[in-house]
């Protein structure tokens, strides 16, 4: 099987009407985080959270209402995975959530409630894990940085971070997006963390496969302008980046919908992350770089393209 | 075929070292079904000494088997099998309060505390730092000085600035004792397998797998623990006082019954009669055990010695039947009398006097059935009572009840009680260490205790102005011994002789050297998982896992053929090297563990396809087979290599930024990225290698049939 015969797409002369689209969507992405903004989970803001199950059929608003009758009012009920089970949310920690969780379980008493789960995370945690998370994510970018800047020439490092840059954000507007369709329940905690920070990690990797090969062809096809070695190489790499990024899906499919709702925001996270990943390390990666060689180095990358694209094949 | 042995060797070596490393987390899966069915016989059994035995039996053939391989398994996350994580921290303000002299604390002492209570919650400062600026602010102003509030011993320690380096110290120290505290707490409590683990300078993180009583655990983990010497002061001062409370109950008793005759009843009496009434049936019930199985004629000794008896002339039934009603409160417990200067060996057992004014000069000990003690407690609780009592005296029991067994095998647990002078003679963080041994002369097991230059100290005076009395050692308000001191101690180095067991030795050695828990603590995070989540989501993890394997598999074979199926082999092995190598470490499997190696199945083909696309693009180039697959591999390296250390980054640095569940999808990530490594690129081209080695010339990539001419 061979989904690519030997491709050869005009990634880099098309770049700027991706570049357009690039604009808009990241455009867009901080209009939504900036107006609408981030649900946080209680990793990060402190409170009590508790999934629970009951026997009887019970529907959420049945549920608020029982618990408001019975003067419990949490700050929010949603439904948790799968029927009949719930997931509370309080502000409220230590004793005072303790309080809330037995008049809970008295109230549900004749719909044999089970408690699934409960977090309680006293606000400065929350605090802390927040000031953590910033610094983590900060510090993979910049360890990136320096490790491709390092492996290649550091043009190559700033294409790569401004990629993952590009990526972290794009991603952060769909989980708003996803998040307020209430398409599925994507707060940021710690496992939407942990799939962003991979995201960074895997946006890295694939950009890296692309900068190895125009490394080695730029040592090959010398005399070749830059723009005509990078849309090689991208070619040439489009076949495995296109098989990469199925294989992955595919396993991050099977856990968006399979695994249940504590992983469910960590793969949705990630499924988004890898797309734009791909994405990015084609269209955002490499024209960076090229851009750079181009205005800051004044060095002739294009040459007349359309020509020599004739030529090459040949 | 000879030239493979090598290659062979190294697909076949991680398949077996994997399985070696996997061997106990399936044993112990094996014996713990085993271990079920065995419970259940024992269920089934018609009666307890039977199924006894069936349980005997089980740990007698496999227990330590059981154990070993518990030892050596995967184990499983709490996401994964139910129970309660905790983070609880030590509570610094609360130190500095519990530090400064109790009467010297005022209102601005207090001000200052809350100033800095107030300020610890939004700031991430040292919290005596920020008690030392808020002291500075308030109260030196008012012309306090840290050296009105505490007081740790010596001019030496005075200075301003030694108590705050002090403060600083306890506050480290005492994170460590609350560790201590907890674990023997949490052992005591027996749950098995706990992990509990210091976290960065101030707390502590528990995993308690299967606890379900959160309320109750809450209670163990918060309470404070103290280490005190206190003396002992079981006197004849105590004794005529518990039969003064005696005759108060009595008169209670009698006003209560005259009041029933009254038209009306004022509420206060009324609930007086009913917590007498309550307490009243207890008493004789209890009273009646305590005489049927302890008192003997020969030991009312006392009471035949004396001349006053009031119930003289009576039978002896009716005298046993007015005791009781005159002494509802001392027939709860036993009463033993040594006279002064007397033999410690020769108790008078169970000694009974008829009011307060007999009671004789002389030291003595109390014993009580465990049953009764809360019954006597809640007398002793009420504020009349207490009044009764010497105001600097508090009564607590022994930490461990003695069973005995009577004639027919019942058993008694059977608690001493002592009165104590409520002040702490010495508290426990003087202690500077305390050993466990035998004595080398008469091999009884001992425990030595030194202490550091200050308590050693106050330990010859105290000793010295207590030589033949006895000194309680009290944790947690229980009394795990109360010695009697020999001579006056200098030094500080001491010996506790007079154990039963080396097991209660070892007891009392663990409560001298990490009794002193100085700071409370108070539970910051806490993350409870009920056993059905936890089922469910190894099921789901399993299911999603087997899945998502399957469907890369198959892709894999259907583009890539021959050379797809390697790939498989290798990523099977991967998985098998990553869950083994987590066994090798004792590793804990969690539910973002699960994810880590989904995800590491889907990025581990990764390598294999940069190596494929590679060899494809070689083998259109016209190149033979066997040079195809030689340049496909190294001319991949670069890429896999990079690719892969990026990726490994970014999971370091979520290893040493996330809390918990994180660091385990971390661990993962990076375990599954070092095997990746070793099997795309060691073990599949071995696997080439083999199969060109045994005469093959072309080995399928999945490429179209055109190509290949």
């Amino acid at each position: 099987m061979q989904f690519f015969k030997k491709p050869n797409i005009e990634f880099i002369a098309n770049r700027k009407k991706f570049l357009i689209l690039s604009g808009i969507l990241i455009a867009s992405s901080i209009i939504l985080i900036l107006v609408f903004g981030f649900r946080y989970g209680i990793d990060f803001t402190g409170g009590t959270e508790i999934a629970i199950k009951v026997e009887k059929n019970l529907e959420t608003n049945e549920l608020r209402k029982l618990l408001s009758n019975a003067k419990i009012n949490p700050d929010e009920i949603k439904s948790y995975g799968e029927k009949n089970q719930f997931l509370l949310r309080l502000k409220e920690t230590g004793e005072a959530a303790n309080k809330i969780e037995s008049a809970l379980l008295t109230t549900l008493k004749d719909y044999n409630v089970q408690i699934l789960k409960k977090d309680t995370i006293g606000p400065k945690i929350g605090a802390e894990i927040r000031v953590q998370a910033f610094i983590a994510v900060i510090l993979s970018i910049i360890a990136m940085l320096i490790y491709i800047g390092l492996r290649f020439e550091f043009p190559f490092g700033f294409g790569a971070v401004i990629a993952l840059v590009h990526d972290v954000i794009f991603t952060l507007g769909m989980i708003i997006v996803f998040d307020r369709l209430n398409i599925i329940n994507l707060e940021i905690n710690q496992g939407v963390l942990a799939a962003l920070l991979t995201v960074v990690g895997y946006s890295v990797n694939d950009t890296v496969i692309i900068f190895d090969r125009i490394r080695e062809n730029r040592e090959k096809l010398k005399g070749i302008p830059f723009a005509k070695v990078a849309n090689i190489s991208i070619n040439e790499t489009l076949s495995r980046t296109i098989i990469t990024v199925l294989t992955v899906l595919l396993v991050l499919i099977v856990m968006v919908f399979l695994s249940g709702p504590v992983l469910q925001g960590f793969a949705f996270t990630m499924t988004v992350g890898v797309i734009v990943g791909t994405y990015s390390s084609i269209f955002i990666a490499t024209p960076y770089v090229l851009w750079y060689l181009k205005k800051v180095k004044k060095i002739n990358v294009e040459a007349d393209i359309s020509k020599e694209t004739v030529t090459a094949k040949a | 075929m000879k030239k493979s042995w090598g290659k062979i060797l190294l697909v076949l070596l991680p398949i077996v070292i994997s399985l070696f490393l996997l061997y106990p987390t399936y044993k112990a899966s094996n014996l713990e079904k085993l271990k079920q069915r065995y419970l259940e016989e024992a269920k089934k059994a018609k009666n307890p000494s039977d199924s006894l035995a069936i349980i005997e039996k089980f740990d007698k053939q496999y227990g330590k088997e059981l154990l070993d391989a518990k030892a050596n398994r995967i184990k499983l996350g709490l996401d994964l099998r139910g129970g309660m994580y905790v983070t609880l921290e030590v509570d610094v303000l609360k130190m500095i309060e519990e530090s400064a002299q109790r009467d010297a604390i005022d209102d601005i002492f207090q001000e200052v505390l809350e100033k800095t209570r107030k300020d610890a919650q939004t700031s991430d400062e040292d919290i005596v730092d920020i008690f030392k600026r808020n002291f500075d602010q308030i109260a030196r102003p008012k012309r306090k000085f840290l050296s009105d509030y505490f007081d740790f011993g010596g001019e030496a320690l005075a200075t301003e600035d030694k108590i705050i380096e002090k403060l600083k110290e306890n506050a480290k120290e005492s994170i460590d004792q609350a560790l201590q505290v907890i674990r023997q707490r949490v052992d005591k409590y027996g749950i098995s397998e706990p992990t509990i683990q210091k976290i960065g300078q101030r707390r502590i993180l528990l995993e308690l797998p299967g606890v379900t009583n959160e309320t109750e655990m809450r209670q163990l983990l918060q309470t404070t623990a103290r280490l005190e010497f206190k003396l002992v002061r079981n006197d004849e001062n105590l004794v005529a006082a518990f039969y003064k409370i005696d005759e108060y109950l009595k008169k209670e008793k009698q006003i209560s019954k005259n009041n029933q005759n009254l038209p009306s009843i004022p509420s206060d009496t009324s609930i007086k009669e009913k917590q007498l009434v309550s307490a009243d049936t207890s008493k004789t019930e209890s009273s009646d055990t305590t005489l049927a199985t302890k008192g003997t004629d020969t030991t009312k000794a006392g009471e035949k010695a004396d001349t006053t008896d009031p119930y003289k002339g009576l039978s002896q039934e009716e005298k046993s039947r007015r005791y009781l009603e005159d002494h509802p409160f001392t027939t709860l417990f036993i009463t033993n009398y040594m006279p002064p200067n007397g033999e410690r060996t020769q108790y008078q057992r169970d000694v009974r006097f008829y009011n307060a004014s007999q009671v004789p000069k002389g030291e003595y000990s109390f014993e009580i059935f465990q049953d009764v003690w809360n019954k006597f407690e809640a007398i002793l609780k009420r504020k009349e009572v207490r009044a009764l009592l010497p105001y600097d005296v508090e009564i607590l029991p022994g930490a461990k009840p003695e069973i005995i067994k009577d004639n027919k095998g019942k058993e008694y647990k059977i608690l001493s009680f002592y009165g104590l002078k409520r002040d702490p003679e010495l508290t426990g963080e003087v202690i500077t260490d305390a050993v466990a041994t035998y004595d080398p002369t008469t091999n009884q097991p001992i425990v030595t205790m030194s202490m550091n230059s200050d308590g050693a100290e106050r330990w010859a005076k105290i000793t010295g102005a207590n030589i033949k009395k006895r000194i309680a050692i009290v944790l947690d308000n229980l009394v795990y011994s109360a010695p009697v001191v020999q001579q006056k101690i200098v030094g500080g180095n001491s010996q506790i002789t007079g154990m039963s067991s080396p097991e209660e030795a070892k007891l009392l050695k663990i409560v001298l050297k990490a009794g002193a828990l100085k700071a409370p603590v108070q539970i910051v995070e806490e993350r409870i998982v009920g056993p059905s989540l936890g089922e469910d989501s190894i099921q789901k993890g399993i299911q999603s896992l087997l899945l998502a394997a399957l469907l890369v598999l198959l892709f894999m074979v259907a583009y890539y053929s021959v050379a797809g199926l390697y790939a498989n082999i290798a990523v099977l092995i991967n998985v098998l090297l990553i869950v083994g190598i987590m066994a090798a470490f004792q590793g804990t499997l969690s539910l973002p563990g699960i994810a880590g190696i989904i995800l590491t199945v889907g990025m581990a083909v990764d390598a294999n396809v940069l190596i494929y696309e590679r060899i494809r693009e070689e083998l259109e180039k016209g190149r033979s087979m066997k040079s195809a697959i030689d340049e496909g591999f190294s001319k991949a390296l670069s890429a896999i290599l990079d690719s892969n250390i990026t990726t490994f980054i970014t999971g370091l640095i979520l290893y040493f930024f996330g809390t918990g569940p994180i660091q385990g999808f971390a661990m993962t990530l990076m375990i599954g990225i070092i095997t990746t490594l070793f099997t795309a690129i060691l073990i599949s081209k071995a696997l080439f290698q083999i199969t060109l080695n045994m005469g093959a010339t072309n080995i399928s990539f999945g490429q179209p049939k055109s190509v290949k001419a």
